[in-house]
């Protein structure tokens, strides 16, 4: 039993922060918004950290690190409001480490531990909402390999990335297949999200596809909890800096001739706020502890984790507005982005009644941490 | 980062969890695992059991005659008691007065209170609230008066908790009304057998007497009962307020009841009801996520760091916790809860509970369960503490 973070993840968490109040200002970010949600630069220099290369080994080029740093890191872009989607590396780089074939791995890996190739999941479609098991999407053996017919819907930085992690049928099974933006048949319309960045809606017609395993839904859902341990990270740093913007602002702000962090019914929110924070912080430490546990232990604790965080993310959004006053509904000032961020992840990777759900379905007679 | 106890750590448990089957009498963890009452013979009865093996002060450093365990050791011992049905351990001697004792009493003293707390012999009661002193506990009234070689007790406390049954209480005394109130406090230990203490139960909304007024009328108090100085008791009280927290949020207690919860659920069959299965399933969640901060207050305590600042949430989100599982077994009983028949509290009792016989106690658990978010510092007064740490 022990939360203490090594001197090595205390470095890493030392270096990402010092990017993201360097090289990662509000302005820049807003740029980035304006030209569509995606900077390749800044994705660079992310990569450049070694950040993109965590859960790839060294021997393929990545850091060969796991879940911990994976959840430093992400806890400090979540502080900057991050765009670019370090969660879809860490997918990446998780997902084809664990279920690709050698050939696969060799020939991907490296790129995607050097942010060569921004590798996305590309797994929802109109319809499904957030289950994994829905998949109209299909596959075939060719001649040369296998070609996928796909729809899928908001892919992040589905316009920008090299190449996609697919989910398509094979027969009644899913499987997951590697699939090139370059390659023949691919269309990725994209647009920008609520939070800023970016996503795109992708067809494939009967384009060139690279297997990676026919165990498709188990990979799957490795996938998308790799993606919500890294989600409930990152809501932690968004939520830390909302909760000390608005702290500084409660301590700046003067209403009746004195600062409104002097009134009491605004310092319990902000108290509440705290209780939420730290919760969420608890439940994503236990996200990122479970994530290599057994699968149905670690589905279990991935649910219970974003449904915590969930919950977390849209009362500390919501307040930390509340409690800007005005200024806080407008897009001008920096709070607002930090509640829409919020307001985006927990609608990334299962909602909380989605994972209330899920939780209530795994629910077994025994209880607590252990269970 | 480890989520794991080491293995030291799990044969600990185990130890303790084969002392604990093999000692703790089942009619004890039978009530208990039904909320059924404990008399005073139940809840002295074990801990005189605890006491014999040198476990009832299971906090104490070796020193002392405790097992000198650390933090994480200490919450394991708590969880297996706690899992297995033993009673709560009634906190004002062993886990409330004797750290203050070994802290700030002189060597006398501790020779002459620390056995007899550590053997479950000797009843202790707090006395810190007053009727005009709750949430603004600096503002204590009860007074006394040093004459010679002796204090001149005079005055008024309250819910003191199980006080019908106490035999020596701790209490906050003014002995200065100079400067500000904090520094007019005195630290007394009082014999209740002495001659002008009057103990009077209230019954609480529950039907049970659990708290009682105490008076104080000229009680003599020998000087020598006096801890550490004169007008720092202050500082002694809250030395013991800051040991408090991990144990008040109750963790443990908390994931035996949502099991219990559960198997309530399940028998009324309602866990066919979406509506009402998601409502554990929140609940679950709750106790999951305190049991982390839990065990992140307690990893802190053990590699000797500073304590996080979360711990003044403990206590908001376990009371809360507590509430709303008792909260949701009086649901899950539906009318069943309604029917009040005190003698259905008792183990053994043969009568018609109208429901099933586990639905008897649920209303009066819910109803007696109010008083945890308003006791140790209501929450109100925990968010002005944890609204400090945000905003300064």
């Amino acid at each position: 039993m022990n939360f203490d973070f090594t001197d090595d993840q205390e470095q890493l968490r030392d270096a990402v922060r010092k990017w993201v109040d360097k090289g990662y200002s509000f302005e820049r970010r807003r740029e980035a918004v304006s030209a569509g949600g995606f900077s390749r630069a800044a994705f660079n220099e992310i990569a450049e950290l070694g950040l993109c290369g965590l859960y790839v080994s060294e021997a393929d080029g990545g850091m060969g690190m796991g879940p911990v740093e994976g959840m430093v890191a992400m806890e400090e872009l979540g502080r900057g409001i991050v765009l670019e989607p370090l969660t879809q590396s860490l997918i990446a780089g998780g997902v084809l480490s664990g279920y690709a074939p050698d050939a696969v791995k060799a020939q991907w890996l490296p790129n995607i531990a050097s942010g060569e190739a921004l590798v996305v999941l590309a797994y929802q479609e109109r319809g499904a909402r957030y289950q994994l098991n829905v998949c109209a999407s299909k596959a075939a053996q060719t001649p040369a390999g296998w070609a996928v017919t796909a729809s899928k819907s908001i892919v992040s930085a589905g316009d920008m990335a090299e190449a996609f992690i697919v989910s398509a049928t094979v027969g009644d099974k899913i499987a997951l297949f590697l699939v090139e933006r370059s390659a023949s048949g691919v269309t990725a319309r994209g647009f920008g999200t609520q939070d800023g960045s970016r996503a795109a809606e992708l067809t494939l017609a009967n384009t060139p596809a690279t297997l990676i395993t026919l165990d498709g839904l188990t990979a799957l859902e490795h996938a998308v909890d790799i993606g919500i341990a890294a989600t409930c990270a990152e809501a932690v740093g968004v939520m830390d800096k909302a909760m000390a913007i608005t702290a500084e602002y409660m301590n700046t702000r003067k209403q009746f001739g004195v600062v409104i962090s002097s009134f009491q019914a605004l310092r319990h929110r902000a108290a509440d706020m705290k209780m939420q924070l730290e919760l969420a912080r608890s439940m994503s430490y236990y996200a990122a502890l479970k994530l290599n546990a057994p699968a149905p232990e670690r589905r279990a604790a991935m649910a219970r984790a974003k449904y915590q965080l969930g919950n977390s993310m849209r009362f500390v959004g919501q307040q930390a507005v509340q409690l800007h006053g005005g200024i806080g509904v407008t897009n001008e000032y920096i709070v607002s982005h930090y509640f829409k961020k919020l307001t985006q992840l927990e609608m990334t990777f299962g909602d909380t009644l989605h994972h209330l759900s899920e939780v209530s379905d795994r629910m077994q007679d025994t209880a607590g941490v252990f269970a | 980062m480890d989520l794991a106890f080491t293995p030291e750590e799990q044969t600990f448990r185990e130890t303790i969890r084969a002392w604990v089957q093999t000692n703790l009498p089942a009619d004890l963890s039978h009530k208990v695992h039904n909320a059924l009452r404990l008399s005073r013979d139940d809840m002295q009865r074990w801990a005189k059991i605890l006491g014999k093996k040198g476990w009832l002060g299971h906090g104490w450093p070796k020193e002392f005659g405790g097992p000198g365990w650390n933090s994480i050791q200490k919450h394991l011992f708590e969880e297996e008691c706690a899992l297995a049905g033993a009673p709560r351990v009634v906190p004002f001697g062993p886990v409330m007065v004797a750290p203050v004792i070994m802290t700030f009493g002189n060597a006398e003293q501790q020779q002459r209170f620390l056995p007899g707390i550590a053997s479950g012999e000797v009843w202790w009661s707090q006395g810190y609230s007053e009727p005009g002193s709750g949430s603004d506990l600096a503002s204590v009234k009860c007074k006394a008066e040093r004459v010679g070689n002796k204090f001149l007790v005079n005055g008024q406390k309250t819910w003191t908790t199980l006080g019908q049954y106490g035999e020596w209480i701790f209490c906050l005394v003014r002995t200065s009304t100079e400067g500000k109130p904090q520094t007019g406090i005195s630290f007394l230990l009082i014999d209740m057998k002495s001659p002008g203490v009057t103990v009077r139960p209230i019954v609480l909304l529950d039907g049970e007497a659990e708290v009682n007024e105490v008076f104080f009328d000229n009680v003599e108090v020998p000087a020598e009962n006096l801890i550490g100085e004169e007008n720092k008791g202050w500082t002694y009280a809250k030395h013991l307020l800051s040991h408090e927290r991990t144990n008040i949020a109750d963790v443990n207690r908390a994931k035996r009841e949502l099991e219990r919860l559960k198997r309530i659920a399940k028998a009324e069959g309602l866990y066919a009801d979406s509506r009402f299965k998601d409502e554990i399933a929140k609940l679950e969640v709750d106790v999951v996520a305190l049991e982390m901060m839990v065990l992140r207050v307690l990893a802190a305590e053990k590699n000797g760091k500073q304590s996080l600042d979360i711990a003044g949430l403990l206590k908001i989100r376990g009371s809360e916790i507590q509430q709303r599982y008792s909260e949701l077994m009086m649901l899950a009983a539906g009318p069943y809860a309604l029917p009040l028949i005190q003698e259905a509290m008792e183990a053994g009792w043969q009568g018609d509970t109208v429901g099933a016989a586990y639905c008897a106690p649920l209303a009066s658990t819910y109803f007696n369960m109010r008083k945890t978010s308003i006791y140790g510092g209501s929450n109100e007064v925990q968010r002005n503490i944890v609204a400090q740490t945000v905003l300064g």
